[in-house]
């Protein structure tokens, strides 16, 4: 298993040049305003927000389309299905499939809408290292059981994937092959999963001596913390913020006031 | 289990978050009590990993395979660690694979994180009674494992069917509701069944593990 989040992270363009806790407010204020938007009109420009800031991002395209494969099969499905059963006004007629108007807007509002928020959030998410993130969260106040717990768990995810990938080779090894479901292939599956909780359970143990060794629950000043981790004295940051939250307002006052599409 | 971005009014995006706060606020609390809170932080993170490992294996059903949730064990085993836990999972699944989204975290929290609490104090009810207590053990099991799936999956798609169309027809919805809570109703026997055998499993080479 491997994370490949952070590929991405460490090139030179304009988003990662943007601090990245400056850049938590301004692109999910976005990603807040495009969940708001349902009206057709808005729909071109979001796709042209959208489309800018990931040019800006440097992030290749691929790597885009490996991401939206998975969650693009229940896009997918909705796009096929809400067509035929919702809405009441017919446009076309195949045998006994009638598509319907209403259902087709929605199914396109809901695929636009789903595309842009994707591509926005892993443009907030690829173009800084992970842990970035998570500082930049625990600047805001995120409290500290979880913060602990998410760069814990981040931290051995990798590992325990590993871990799981050896065990599976060794199964295989030792003539294991699921044919089928039954009771037998259900257990070693359950088994399998019980001896990487316990490993993991094990494991743990000895990564808390180590963390009580290195001074883990030793306070840390607190005003040094928030000097390292938000500069608010970095100008570029803050006024790229301030423009796409401005962009996400405009957004929202635009789906106030412009006439619904039919 | 998952809903998308895009899937969801705002309305029900942000109350979704503003739940999540609640519970995460109310378990957060509950952890605070915890004698050996600094200890336990590491195993809770650890198992959290491992779950989400885990939730990777897939179990094969001809002609497809399923991956399973899980939320009703880590209930049972992490207890009020649990809601916290998957609150991390989802996100690193947004963040990492696409699944789910950032708009819809809070109500994705929501949908597989409650549950796993009611697990939890399901779970606790082994306690009960000294007699008998491995048939109690191998009962609660199943509820918790079958129970927290199909109360998520209630959730998913009562939410998702009365919110991704205001044109849709309340028979069309009846029925999506109903045919995907049939698929759902299959994979919760099998969740339970695996909880049941995963339980036994600990029980016999780890007991402090749900004890802990």
């Amino acid at each position: 298993m491997k994370l490949i989040l952070d590929r991405y992270a460490y090139l030179d363009s304009p988003l990662h040049r943007w601090q990245q806790g400056y850049k938590l407010i301004g692109l999910l204020s976005l990603i807040f305003a495009f969940a708001v938007i349902q009206n057709i009109w808005l729909l071109p420009l979001m796709v042209i927000i959208t489309w800018v800031l990931f040019s800006l991002s440097e992030i290749p395209v691929g790597f885009l389309i490996k991401r939206l494969r998975y969650p693009s099969w229940f896009i997918f499905a909705v796009v096929i299905l809400l067509p035929l059963i919702s809405g009441t006004t017919p446009i076309l007629q195949l045998g006994y499939l009638t598509i319907k108007q209403e259902g087709s807007w929605q199914a396109i509002l809901i695929s636009v809408r789903f595309f842009c928020i994707l591509t926005v959030s892993l443009v907030l998410f690829g173009t800084a290292p992970f842990l970035n993130s998570i500082k930049a969260m625990r600047s805001f106040g995120m409290p500290r059981v979880i913060v602990d717990m998410t760069l814990l768990s981040y931290r051995y995810l990798e590992e325990l994937g590993e871990m799981l990938t050896t065990m599976q080779r060794a199964m295989k090894l030792r003539g294991f092959k699921a044919r089928g479901f039954n009771r037998r292939t259900l257990k070693v599956f359950a088994q399998l999963t019980g001896s990487i909780l316990i490993r993991s359970y094990e494991r743990s143990s000895r990564i808390y001596q180590a963390m009580i060794l290195r001074g883990y629950g030793s306070q840390i000043s607190k005003k040094k913390q928030k000097k390292i981790e938000f500069d608010q004295s970095d100008r570029y940051s803050l006024r790229a913020t301030i423009t796409v939250v401005t962009m996400a307002i405009l957004l929202i006052v635009l789906e106030a006031i412009l006439p619904s599409f039919p | 289990m998952h809903i998308p971005d895009g899937f969801l009014s705002p309305s029900v995006c942000i109350t979704g978050y503003a739940l999540t706060g609640g519970v995460t606020w109310q378990c957060l609390r509950q952890i605070d009590r915890d004698r050996d809170i600094q200890a336990n932080i590491p195993k809770a993170s650890l198992l959290t990993a491992a779950f989400f490992v885990a939730s990777l294996i897939n179990i094969p059903i001809p002609p497809t395979s399923i991956h399973l949730i899980f939320n009703g064990l880590m209930g049972a085993l992490l207890g009020y660690y649990a809601f916290p836990a998957i609150l991390i999972g989802l996100f690193f699944q947004a963040v990492m694979f696409q699944h789910g989204g950032m708009s819809t975290l809070g109500v994705n929290a929501i949908i597989l994180g409650t549950p796993a609490i009611a697990a939890y104090y399901l779970f606790q009810q082994r306690h009960l009674l000294r007699d008998k207590k491995p048939f109690l053990t191998t009962i609660l099991s199943f509820a918790s494992g079958a129970g927290a799936l199909l109360l998520s999956a209630t959730m998913f798609a009562i939410l998702l069917v009365t919110n991704i169309s205001p044109d849709m027809d309340i028979n069309a919805e009846r029925t999506a509701i109903f045919i995907s809570l049939g698929g759902y109703g299959i994979q919760a026997v099998i969740e339970g069944v695996f909880t049941v055998m995963l339980i036994s499993f600990l029980e016999r080479v780890k007991p402090e593990l749900l004890n802990s």
